[in-house]
C-alpha cells in the first residue's frame, strides 16, 4: 500500500515516457505536487529504446539522466512504476482515481547485484527488445533502467526458480508474497501522456511480417541498432544471422492507408533516413533502399533528408511496395511495386526489410472515466469545454521527441490552470 | 481547352461527369500499388495508375483507346489494396463502357464477345457455346473467323471430347419472356432512364 498524500491541489500525470516526465517536471518545478504512474517496471518509455535521438543522433539516455536526476532532486514528484489507472471519476479540479500497483516482487533494498539472475534458471521473451532475445525470469529491464531494480516475472513466483532467487538474495530484497494493491489518489488536474504504440504490422498481411523472419519493424531496428540491444548493435538477418548486404526501407507500412492508419504518422520518414545512417555507420558497404510514396521532412529537417539524398549507397526509390515473397532456401525477400517517376514494374531482392509502421495513440481506455474530446482518428483534442484532462505528446498527434517535449510543457501549463481556476 | 503544358483538364471533368465510378480518380494518390498487384500488368499498356494520371494529363486518346481498360478481370486485388479505398477495378470497367458508348474500340474482340454473349443470354437464356465463339470469331469478318476456328481447333475438339460443348444448339429456357422483361428494365436503368 502506497502511502500518498494528495490533494485537489495535485497532478497526476499518467505515462512515464518523455512527454510525461516533462509534464511532472515542469508543474512540479512551478511547485506543485505532482504523482507520475506508469505501467512499465521502468521510466524513459519508447525513448529509452531508441538507439539514437532524431535529428541530432546522440544516444538518448544522456538526455533521460538530466531528467531523472530533476526528478530526484525535486520533493514534489512522486512516482510509481507497475502502476496504472484503474478508475478515474469527478471533474475539473477535483478528480477521485485508483492507482492499481502490479506486484514486483522487489523490493527497494536491491542493489542490482545479480544474484537472483544468475540463480534463476527459466527465461522470458525480452520485450524490451520486441521479444528479439531471451532474458532470465529474474532481470533488470535493460542496463540504464530507471528506477535501478530488478523485476521478478510472475511466472516463476511459484516455482523452484523464484525461491531459488529468493534465497541467493542477500539483501532480502525479494517478497515474493507481494500482491497486488491499489491506492486512492485526489487530484486537480490530469496530464494523460500514454504515448503510443507502433501499428501492428501483422495486419499488412502482403508485407509478410511474422511470417517471414527477415522482414522487421522500425522499433526493432532501433534494438538492432543499440549496442546493448539483442544483436549488440550489428544489423544482423534475423534468419541465419548473416550481415545485411542490402536493406530496404518500406515507407507508410500502415500509414496514409484507409485499410489501416488512415493518417500520415509524421515521424516515419526521417526515422528510416535516421535508421539508414545506423547501417551506413556499421555496414558501410550495405547498399540502403527507401520505398516511399512521398517524402515528410518539413522545414528545417529537410536539411537532414538532403544530407542522405547525398549519400551514394542510399537511394530513394519512390514506389509504394505492394507486396513481399521470400525466397524459402535463402531467406531473401522479393519487393514488388511500381516506379512511379518511370513508370516501370519494379522487382528487387533484398536480404532484409524493415517497415516503417506508423504511431497508434494510446487512448483513455478506462470504464466511467470522464468524456475526453478526441478526433476521428483517437488522438486527443486539448478541449478548452471539457477542460481537467489533458493529452501531451504522442497521444494527441504523432510527433518527434523534440516536439512531444513542447507540447507536454504546454499541457503541464494548462493543469496548473485547471487548479488556479478552482 | 488546352493550356502550354498541354494538359486538358476538360477530359478529367468529363470522366468525373460521365464515367461510373468516375469521380473516384481524385482520390487517387500515386502511390502504384494497383499497378504493382494486377495479374494482368505484363499485358497492360497503361497499368491503373498511368491511366489515372494521364486522365489528369487530360490524354483522351491514350486512355479511351487503351487495352488495359478492357482487360479487369474483376479478380479485386487492386480494390482490396488501394489505401484510398479507390473501386479500382469499377473505375476501369466504367471507362470500357464510356470508351464503347464513344466508339472507341481499342480491344475489339472483347467488345465482340461480350456483345455476343449478351445476345446470346437474351435469346435463349443461356448461352450456346459453340454457337457464341463462331459467332463472336466471324463478326470481323469471314476470313478472320476461319482463321480464328483453326486457331482454336483443338481446343474445340478437347471441349466436345470433355462434354463442355455441345454440338447440336442449346434450346431456349422456359419464361424466356420474363427474362427478357428484366433485362430490358437493366438496359433502361443503364442509360439512366425510370423504370416503374
Amino acid at each position: 500500500m502506497a502511502d500518498v498524500q494528495t490533494t485537489n491541489q495535485s497532478i497526476l500525470v499518467v505515462g512515464g515516457g518523455m512527454s510525461g516526465i516533462t509534464s511532472a517536471l515542469e508543474a512540479a518545478e512551478a511547485g506543485y505536487d505532482v504523482v507520475l504512474v506508469e505501467k512499465n517496471p521502468y521510466l524513459g518509455g519508447r525513448v529509452a529504446q531508441l538507439y539514437q535521438y532524431f535529428p541530432k543522433l546522440c544516444p538518448p539516455n544522456c538526455g533521460l539522466e538530466i531528467n531523472f536526476r530533476r526528478m530526484r532532486q525535486n520533493s514534489k514528484i512522486r512516482f510509481f512504476t507497475m502502476a496504472e489507472v484503474a478508475n478515474i471519476s469527478g471533474s475539473e479540479g477535483n478528480y477521485n482515481v485508483t492507482i492499481k500497483l502490479s506486484p514486483r516482487y522487489v523490493n527497494d533494498k536491491c542493489t542490482c547485484c545479480g544474484k537472483c539472475s544468475d540463480a534463476c534458471e527459466a527465461e522470458i521473451d525480452n520485450t524490451f527488445n520486441f521479444g528479439m532475445d531471451k532474458i532470465k525470469a529474474a532481470y533488470l529491464p535493460h542496463e540504464f533502467a530507471f528506477p535501478m531494480r530488478y523485476v521478478i516475472d510472475p511466472s516463476i513466483v511459484e516455482t523452484e526458480d523464484g525461491k531459488k532467487c529468493q534465497e541467493v538474495c542477500e539483501y532480502g530484497a525479494i517478497e515474493l508474497d507481494m500482491a497486488e494493491s491499489t491506492f486512492d489518489l485526489n487530484v486537480g488536474a490530469v496530464v494523460w501522456a500514454a504515448g503510443w504504440n507502433p501499428y501492428e504490422a501483422e495486419k499488412i498481411d502482403y508485407y509478410g511480417f511474422g511470417e517471414y523472419p527477415n522482414v522487421i519493424t522500425n522499433v526493432m531496428m532501433e534494438r538492432m541498432a543499440s549496442p546493448n540491444g539483442p544483436t549488440q548493435g550489428k544489423i544482423l538477418r534475423p534468419s541465419d544471422g548473416k550481415e545485411v548486404k542490402n536493406i530496404a526501407f518500406i515507407q507508410c507500412a500502415g500509414s496514409r492507408d484507409e485499410n489501416h492508419l488512415p493518417y500520415c504518422s509524421g515521424i516515419c520518414c526521417l526515422a528510416s533516413m535516421k535508421q539508414a545512417t545506423y547501417v551506413r555507420e556499421r555496414h558501410p558497404d550495405c547498399d540502403i533502399s527507401i520505398f516511399f510514396i512521398d517524402i515528410r521532412a518539413l522545414d528545417r529537417l529537410e536539411d537532414f533528408y538532403t544530407k542522405v539524398q547525398e549519400d551514394e549507397k542510399i537511394q530513394f526509390i519512390k514506389s509504394k511496395i505492394a507486396n513481399i515473397s521470400e525466397d524459402e532456401a535463402t531467406g531473401n525477400l522479393l519487393l514488388e511495386g511500381e516506379n512511379t517517376r518511370t513508370g516501370e514494374q519494379l522487382r528487387m531482392t533484398f536480404d532484409m526489410a524493415v517497415l516503417a509502421t506508423g504511431m497508434v495513440p494510446n487512448k483513455i481506455d478506462i470504464a466511467g472515466a470522464p468524456e475526453v474530446a478526441a478526433d476521428e482518428y483517437g488522438f486527443v483534442i486539448n478541449d478548452p469545454e471539457k477542460a481537467g484532462i489533458y493529452g501531451a505528446g504522442c497521444v494527441r498527434r504523432p510527433t518527434d521527441v523534440a516536439s512531444s517535449v513542447a507540447d507536454a510543457t504546454s499541457s503541464a501549463f494548462k493543469a496548473i490552470q485547471s487548479i488556479a481556476r478552482r | 481547352m488546352e493550356n502550354k503544358m498541354g494538359y486538358n483538364a476538360s477530359f478529367a471533368e468529363e470522366v468525373f461527369r460521365n464515367v461510373d465510378s468516375g469521380d473516384e480518380i481524385k482520390m487517387c494518390m500515386n502511390c502504384g500499388v494497383c499497378a504493382a498487384s494486377c495479374p494482368l500488368r505484363e499485358h497492360m499498356d497503361y497499368p491503373p495508375r498511368q491511366i489515372f494520371s494521364l486522365i489528369r494529363a487530360g490524354k483522351r486518346e491514350e486512355v479511351l483507346g487503351s487495352q488495359s481498360i478492357m482487360l479487369c478481370t474483376s479478380c479485386y486485388t487492386c480494390v482490396v489494396k488501394c489505401p484510398r479505398s479507390i473501386p479500382v477495378m469499377d473505375v476501369m470497367h466504367g471507362l470500357a463502357h464510356y470508351a464503347l458508348k464513344k466508339g472507341y474500340t481499342p480491344r475489339i474482340e472483347a467488345a465482340r464477345f461480350g456483345k455476343e454473349f449478351w445476345n446470346q443470354v437474351y435469346r435463349r437464356g443461356r448461352v450456346d457455346e459453340r454457337d457464341l465463339a463462331q459467332r463472336a470469331y466471324f463478326a470481323g469478318g469471314f476470313w478472320e473467323g476461319v482463321k480464328k476456328i483453326l486457331e482454336f481447333a483443338d481446343v474445340g475438339i478437347k471441349l466436345v471430347l470433355h462434354r463442355r460443348m455441345k454440338l447440336i444448339p442449346e434450346k431456349k429456357i422456359k419464361g424466356i419472356s420474363t427474362l427478357r422483361k428484366m433485362l430490358d428494365k437493366a438496359e433502361m436503368l443503364d442509360k439512366g432512364r425510370s423504370v416503374q
